[in-house]
C-alpha cells in the first residue's frame, strides 16, 4: 500500500512537470488553475462543501471548463473520489460543489484538490488540465470535544430501505469496544486505530423516537450513542379528486398513505397549487383540504397536489370543470303528507346551487326493506310527489337523494323518512276453514286475513239451514283465529266477517252438513321433495266451485296445527309448503272439494314424508311355539303408521350357528360387524308373523326383526337368542311323566300303608306272633313251631351235664335234619315238668341278650338283625326268606364268639344264642347256629375272673359249657 | 430501575387536590391545633404513591425511547445530565442536615424536576404519553404543594429562587437525540430516587412530629393494668 502511494506519488509529480513543461513549451498556458480553494463540513447532511474561483479569466470572459475534483481519505494518498464538474465560469465567479460522504465526516480527515480544463470550443486548442489546486483538508474531528468515545452520524435522519454507515471515533484506544444497533451487536470494519465503521443496509422503521446505536467500553463505563431516524417511504397521494356541493367551495380528498412523521422529522405537509389561477394553499389536514373558488367564474381547475416531508417530494395532478364535480348536499325536511289508506304526498328540500339550478331528485319508496317504487323528480328548492298505489295499513320508508342536473357526478346522501297508510275495511274475506272434531259436529273456523288495518274482532253468523230462522251471533275479539262452536245434526252456513276500526270484510261463508261424511275415499301417497309436497288429486266432476287441502303441521303424536289451502275449480294439484315440514314425519293431506252449496266433500287422503328415513326402531318381536326345528316370531303390536318412511317389509336376520348354512329360503348376508347372517325379506308390511323353520335341534339361534323403508333399515344391534329343544325331550316327557305320577302315586300308597308295613316287616317291639318270620320258618322248615314265652321261663331248674370224658359231641353238617340231631342230643335233667303243649324237641327261640356283651353291644345294640360293619346293604333288606334270616342270625353268632377272645376279657359272657351242643369248642368255627330244636336262654352271670383267664383249652371250653349250662332253661 | 405498571388515577387526583388546598384551608391548620402530622402524614402518603405511579410511567417512556434505556440493567454514565438535581447524598451529610433543609432541599428538587418533566411532556410524541405524563406533573404540583404546607406549619420559609436560576429545559442544538435520551432516562431515574429519599424524610419528620400527648395517654391507659 505504501509502495502505491509513493509509486502515484511519484507519478503524480512526474505528470505535474511533464504538464508544466508542456504549458510552458506550448505557450499559452491558460493559467486557468482553480484557486481560494475552501472546504467546509456539513455534518447535518454529512457534506463537503467547496468554493473556489478562476481568477484567470479575462473580463466579461465567459468560459465553460471542466474541474476535476479529487478527495482523499485519511491521507492525501488515499484517494477515495474523482470527478469531474463541468460549468461555466466568469471571472472572479464563486463556484461551488458539494460532496456527501457516506463515511460520516467526523470519523475521518478528508483531503480534497482540483484542476481545471477549459471546455470551450471558442478556445482554439483546449484539452489539457490545469496544475493541481494544493490538497485541502476538511477534518471535523477538531470540532469534536474531549469525550472519550463518539459515535456518528448524530441524528441522522434516513428513508426506510437506506444503507447506512456508522462509525465511531475513540479517544481512549481500547480494543474492547462494542456498538449495538437496538441492543443488538453490530460488528464493522476497523478504518483506523481509533476509527470503526459499521454498515446498516436496508434499515427499516422501528419507532418515531428514533432506532438506537450506540457504542460502550466494556466495563469500563464509557458509552456513546447515536439516534438514527428512519422515516417511511413518503407515498403518492391516492383516490385525489376535488368536488363541490354549492360551486363556491372545491373539497378534494385523497388517501395519503402510511404517516412519514417522526420526532425528527414532522408529518408530510400536503399542498394544493392551481395551475390556472396560481394560487396555492398549505392543507391544513392530511387527506382533505378545501379550496375557495374565486368570484372571477372560473370553471376549469388544474389542481396539483404536493406532499413533502424532508427527504421526499410526490405529487398527483387533476384537471377538471367545477360544473361536472358537483355532489349536492343531503335533502332535508322530508315529510309525508296527506297520508290516506293508499295515497300519501312526500315533500322535501335541497340547498340550491348557484342560481337557478335544477337538482335531479330520486325518491324510492320501501316496503319491508325492498324498494318498490322509484321515481324522478326535478326541483330547485322544494320537492313533492305523491305516492300512490299504496297498501292500507303499511308501514314504508321514504327516502330521497338528488343529483346535479346540468351534469350528473355524485348522488347526494340519502335522506330517509317511515310512515304508515291509514286502514281501510277490510278488502278479502277472511279465509274460514272447518276442523269437525266429532261425529256430531263442531265445526272450528278457522281465519288467515288480510287485513286492511288492525283486526278488531271476527263476527260469526251461524245460520242452521235446516231452520232458516234461528241465527245465531257471535263475535270473536282479535286475534283469536278460531272458535268452537257446537251443533246438532242439523247442516248450519257459517258467515265470517272480520271487522277493523274502519269497517267488515266480505264474509266467508262455509256449510257444514249434518251428515258426518266418513265415507271412505281414495288413499294415496305423495311425495315430498325440498320444496314441499306436491298433492294433486282427480278432478271433482260437476259443480265443484273449489277445492280445500287440509294437512296437519305438527307430527302425528303431536296436537294438530291445522292448515289448509284453498284452491279454485280448475285447479288439481297444488305444493304445499311449510317450514315445519319435517324429515322422517308422515304428514297426511285431505282433499276437499268445496260445492255450490259451499259444503266440503271429502274426496282423497293423501300420505307421504318430506324425506323417508330408515326406522329407528326394532318391533318388539313375540318368540312362540319353539320346537326342535323351528319357532315363530310375532310383531302385531308394530304401528307401520308412526314409522319415519313407509314401510315397506321386514328383514328378519337369523344367525346359523357355526358351519350351519342358510335354508334355501334366506339369504346370506355379512352384518357391519363382519358376521354372516341369514335374512329373509318379508315384503308385505302387514305380514307380522313368521315361522322360522328347518332348524338343528339344541342349538343356539340369534335373531332381529327389522323394518325397512325405501331408505334403509332399522338397526341391527340386539339379536335375540333362541335355543331350540332337544328332539326326543318331548318324547321322554311322555314316559317320564306317567312314571313320575306313578312313582308318586306308590310312594303316597305307602306312606299310607306304612305303619301297616312296619308292623308287618320292621315292629318297633319284635313280636314273634306278629312276625311273618315265624309263619315263614313255620312254613318251610316245621309246621309245628310255636313261641316261646319267656314268662313261662321258670329259671329254678338246674342243668346237669353229663359229660364223658374224651368224648365230644359233634355236630357234624349243616342243615341236618332234626332226626339227625337227636342222636347227638346231651343229656338234660329235667327238674321241672314240662308244659302241656310242650312237644318235644322242636325249633326253638333263642334270645340273646347282649347287654353285657360289650363287643357286641358296639355293633348292633338290641338289633334283630345283628350288622356287622363289613357287612353288604343288601342283608338291611326285610327278612322275607328265611335264608336271609338264618345267614343274619349265623352272622351273628360268629360275631359273638369269634370277637370276644377269652384270654382278653376279664368278664366273659357267653351269648345265650350258643346253640346246647355248642360245648364242643371244635365245632363251634364250622357251625353255624341252625335253628335249634329247643329254645334256650342263658343267664348272664359274670364269670370269674380266674376262669376267664384260663388258657384256651379243653378245660376252658369245659367250664363254658358248665356255665352255659347253669343259666340254661328249657323247656 | 424497577419499572412495572400499575396506579389508580381518580383516587391519586383527589388526594392530590386536597393535599393541594391543603395550606389554603385555615381551618385545618388552626382549628383545634393538630400540628403538622396530618400534613406530614398526608406528604409522606403521596409520596410512596408518586413512586407506584412513576413506576408505570417510567416502564411506558422508557419502552418508547427503546433500548437499551428500558433494559433492567441499563446503567450509563451521567452525560449531560448534570443540571438535574442529584438525589444521592452521604449518608452522614443527610443525617446532618436538619429538618428545615430537608424539606427545603426536597421543595427545590420537585420543583426542578417538575420542570424537566413539563419539558419531557412537550416532546413526547403519542398523545397517551402526553396524557400520562401531564396527569404525573399535576401529582407532582401536588406534591409540591404538599411539601410546602408542611414547611408553612412547621413555620419554615419556602426558598425564594434567585432570579436567573429558574430551571429551564432547553435543549441545545449540541444536545444530540442520543444524550438527549439519556437525560429523560436519568430524570426519572432521579425522580425515582428523589422519591425514595423523600419517603425517608417525611417518614422521620412524622416519627419527630408525633405530638407528646399521645405518649400521656398510652402512659394514663397503661396505669389501668
Amino acid at each position: 500500500m505504501a509502495l502505491f502511494a509513493v509509486f502515484q506519488t511519484t507519478f503524480l509529480l512526474a505528470l505535474l512537470s511533464l504538464r508544466t513543461y508542456e504549458s510552458e513549451v506550448l505557450s499559452e498556458p491558460l493559467p486557468l488553475t482553480p484557486e481560494s480553494l475552501k472546504v467546509s463540513v456539513n455534518s447535518t447532511c454529512q457534506c463537503l462543501h467547496l468554493q473556489w474561483t478562476v481568477h484567470s479569466l479575462a473580463y466579461h470572459q465567459e468560459l465553460k471548463m471542466v474541474f476535476q475534483i479529487q478527495i482523499s481519505r485519511f491521507k492525501t494518498s488515499n484517494v477515495i473520489w474523482v470527478e469531474n464538474y463541468s460549468t461555466t465560469v466568469k471571472r472572479n465567479q464563486v463556484l461551488h460543489w458539494s460532496w456527501e460522504s457516506e463515511l460520516p465526516l467526523e470519523c475521518a480527515a478528508h483531503f480534497i484538490r482540483m484542476r481545471s480544463m477549459v471546455d470551450d470550443a471558442r478556445i482554439p486548442k483546449p484539452g489539457f488540465w490545469s496544475n493541481w489546486s494544493s490538497w485541502e483538508e476538511a477534518d471535523a474531528q477538531n470540532m469534536l470535544g474531549h469525550d472519550p468515545l463518539f459515535v456518528f452520524p448524530k441524528d441522522k435522519l434516513v428513508e426506510e430501505g437506506s444503507n447506512v454507515t456508522i462509525c465511531y471515533v475513540s479517544r481512549i484506544h481500547q480494543d474492547n469496544i462494542s456498538c449495538y444497533l437496538e441492543g443488538v451487536q453490530i460488528y464493522g470494519e476497523q478504518l483506523d486505530r481509533s476509527v470503526s465503521a459499521f454498515e446498516l443496509k436496508n434499515v427499516s422503521f422501528i419507532r418515531e423516537k428514533g432506532t438506537n446505536v450506540f457504542c460502550k467500553v466494556d466495563q469500563g463505563g464509557v458509552l456513546g450513542g447515536i439516534v438514527l431516524f428512519v422515516s417511511k417511504v413518503l407515498e403518492e397521494p391516492k383516490d385525489f379528486s376535488c368536488e363541490t356541493q354549492d360551486l363556491k367551495t372545491l373539497t378534494c380528498t385523497w388517501d395519503p398513505g402510511s404517516d412519514t412523521g417522526l420526532t425528527k422529522q414532522p408529518s408530510q405537509s400536503y399542498t394544493l397549487f392551481e395551475s390556472f389561477s396560481g394560487k396555492k394553499t398549505l392543507c391544513k389536514h392530511r387527506n382533505w383540504c378545501d379550496w375557495q373558488v374565486a368570484q372571477d367564474s372560473q370553471e376549469t381547475f388544474n389542481f396539483t397536489l404536493l406532499a413533502e416531508n424532508y427527504l421526499r417530494k410526490r405529487s398527483v395532478s387533476i384537471l377538471f370543470n367545477l360544473t361536472q364535480r358537483v355532489h349536492p348536499m343531503t335533502p332535508y325536511n322530508l315529510l309525508p303528507k296527506n297520508v290516506g289508506a293508499t295515497k300519501a304526498t312526500m315533500t322535501w328540500k335541497v340547498h340550491s346551487i348557484g342560481n337557478n339550478s335544477t337538482l335531479l331528485c330520486q325518491l324510492e319508496l320501501l316496503a319491508e326493506g325492498k324498494v318498490i317504487q322509484q321515481s324522478n323528480v326535478s326541483i330547485k328548492v322544494n320537492g313533492e310527489y305523491l305516492l300512490s298505489e299504496l297498501e292500507p295499513d303499511t308501514e314504508y320508508v321514504a327516502r330521497v337523494r338528488c343529483a346535479y342536473t346540468n351534469h350528473f357526478w355524485k348522488w347526494s346522501e340519502l335522506i330517509s323518512q317511515k310512515f304508515n297508510t291509514a286502514e281501510a275495511a277490510p278488502s278479502e274475506a277472511p279465509d274460514v276453514w272447518r276442523n269437525l272434531k266429532l261425529v256430531s259436529g263442531h265445526p272450528t273456523p278457522l281465519s288467515k286475513v288480510h287485513a286492511n288495518g288492525k283486526i278488531l274482532f271476527y263476527n260469526v253468523i251461524v245460520e242452521n239451514l235446516d231452520k232458516p230462522s234461528r241465527f245465531e251471533v257471535l263475535s270473536i275479539p282479535a286475534p283469536a283465529s278460531s272458535t268452537e262452536l257446537t251443533l246438532d245434526q242439523c247442516s248450519y252456513q257459517i258467515h265470517v266477517t272480520a271487522h277493523n276500526s274502519v269497517g267488515p270484510s266480505p264474509a266467508s261463508v262455509i256449510v257444514v252438513s249434518g251428515d258426518p261424511g266418513n265415507e271412505e275415499v281414495e288413499k294415496g301417497r305423495v311425495n315430498g321433495t325440498e320444496d314441499g309436497f306436491s298433492v294433486s288429486w282427480k278432478p271433482q266432476s260437476g259443480d265443484a266451485t273449489g277445492y280445500v287441502v287440509e294437512w296437519c303441521d305438527g307430527p302425528q303424536d303431536l296436537p294438530c296445527v291445522l292448515q289448509w289451502k284453498n284452491l279454485g275449480p280448475n285447479t288439481t294439484s297444488t305444493v304445499i309448503r311449510s317450514g315445519a315440514f319435517r324429515p322422517g314425519v308422515r304428514y297426511n293431506f285431505r282433499i276437499y272439494g268445496i260445492s255450490t252449496r259451499r259444503m266440503a266433500h271429502l274426496l282423497e287422503k293423501k300420505a307421504g314424508y318430506l324425506e323417508e328415513l330408515a326406522p329407528s326402531d326394532n318391533p318388539q318381536v313375540v318368540m312362540s311355539k319353539l320346537t326342535s326345528r323351528s319357532f315363530t316370531l310375532s310383531w302385531k303390536d308394530y304401528s307401520t303408521e308412526s314409522q319415519p318412511g313407509f314401510i315397506q317389509g321386514y328383514h328378519v336376520y337369523l344367525k346359523p350357528k357355526a358351519g350351519e348354512q342358510c335354508h334355501p329360503a334366506f339369504e346370506k348376508t355379512v352384518l357391519p360387524e363382519d358376521s354372516v347372517c341369514c335374512k329373509y325379506t318379508i315384503d308385505n308390511p302387514e305380514q307380522k308373523t313368521f315361522v322360522v323353520e328347518n332348524l338343528q335341534p339344541e342349538s343356539v339361534y340369534e335373531f332381529i326383526v327389522t323394518p325397512y323403508t325405501s331408505v334403509g333399515e332399522g338397526p341391527l344391534d340386539a339379536f335375540t337368542k333362541v335355543t331350540t329343544l332337544d328332539e326326543y325331550s318331548h318324547t321322554l316327557i311322555h314316559i317320564i311323566l306317567p312314571m313320575i305320577f306313578c312313582i308318586l302315586i306308590v310312594m303316597i300308597i305307602c306312606y299310607l300303608k306304612s305303619q301297616w308295613l312296619k308292623e308287618k316287616c320292621y315292629p318297633d317291639s319284635p313280636n314273634p306272633y306278629k312276625s311273618s318270620v315265624l309263619s315263614l320258618i313255620k312254613s318251610k322248615e316245621n309246621p309245628h313251631l310255636t313261641i316261646m314265652y319267656v314268662n313261662d321261663c321258670v329259671p329254678d331248674a338246674i342243668e346237669v351235664i353229663n359229660k364223658p370224658e374224651g368224648s365230644k359231641i359233634q355236630f357234624l353238617g349243616t342243615r341236618k335234619s332234626p332226626t339227625e340231631t337227636e342222636f347227638t342230643k346231651p343229656a338234660y335233667l329235667y327238674l321241672l315238668p314240662t308244659e302241656k303243649n310242650y312237644s318235644g324237641p322242636g325249633p326253638c327261640i333263642c334270645f340273646e341278650n347282649f347287654t353285657y356283651n360289650q363287643a357286641a353291644s358296639d355293633f348292633a345294640s338290641c338289633g334283630h338283625f345283628p350288622v356287622t360293619p363289613q357287612a353288604p346293604r343288601h342283608q338291611l333288606g326285610p327278612l322275607t326268606s328265611p335264608e336271609n334270616l338264618l345267614k343274619a342270625l349265623e352272622q351273628n353268632y360268629m360275631n359273638s364268639l369269634g370277637e370276644i377272645p377269652a384270654g382278653e376279657a376279664n368278664l366273659n359272657y357267653v351269648s345265650q344264642l350258643a346253640s346246647p351242643t355248642s360245648g364242643d369248642k371244635d365245632s363251634l368255627p364250622t357251625n353255624p347256629p341252625e335253628p335249634a330244636l329247643c329254645s334256650e336262654y342263658k343267664m348272664q352271670t359274670a364269670i370269674p375272673l380266674g376262669l376267664a383267664s384260663a388258657p384256651p383249652s379243653e378245660n376252658s371250653s369245659l367250664s363254658s359249657t358248665t356255665l352255659l349250662g347253669q343259666g340254661e332253661h328249657c323247656r | 430501575m424497577d419499572l412495572r405498571a400499575g396506579d389508580s388515577w381518580g383516587m391519586l387526583a383527589c388526594l392530590c387536590t386536597v393535599l393541594w388546598h391543603l395550606p389554603a384551608v385555615p381551618a385545618l391548620n388552626r382549628t383545634g391545633d393538630p400540628g403538622p402530622g396530618p400534613s406530614i402524614q398526608k406528604t409522606y402518603d403521596l409520596t410512596r404513591y408518586l413512586e407506584h405511579q412513576l413506576r408505570s410511567l417510567a416502564g411506558t417512556y422508557l419502552n418508547y425511547l427503546g433500548p437499551p434505556f428500558n433494559e433492567p440493567d441499563f446503567n450509563p454514565p451521567r452525560l449531560g445530565a448534570e443540571t438535574l438535581p442529584r438525589a444521592t447524598v452521604d449518608l452522614e451529610v443527610w443525617r446532618s442536615l436538619n429538618d428545615r433543609l430537608r424539606l427545603t432541599q426536597n421543595y427545590e428538587a420537585y420543583s426542578h424536576l417538575l420542570c424537566y418533566l413539563r419539558g419531557l411532556n412537550r416532546q413526547a410524541a403519542t398523545a397517551e404519553l402526553r396524557r400520562s405524563l401531564a396527569h404525573f406533573c399535576t401529582s407532582l404540583q401536588g406534591l409540591l404543594g404538599s411539601i410546602a404546607g408542611v414547611m408553612a406549619a412547621l413555620g419554615y420559609p419556602l426558598p425564594q429562587p434567585l432570579p436567573g436560576t429558574e430551571p429551564t429545559w432547553t435543549p441545545g442544538p449540541a444536545h444530540s437525540d442520543f444524550l438527549q435520551k439519556m437525560d429523560d432516562f436519568w430524570l426519572l431515574k432521579e425522580l425515582q430516587t428523589w422519591l425514595w429519599r423523600s419517603a425517608k424524610d417525611f417518614n422521620r419528620l412524622k416519627k419527630k412530629m408525633q405530638p407528646p400527648a399521645a405518649a400521656v395517654t398510652l402512659h394514663l391507659e397503661a396505669h389501668g393494668f
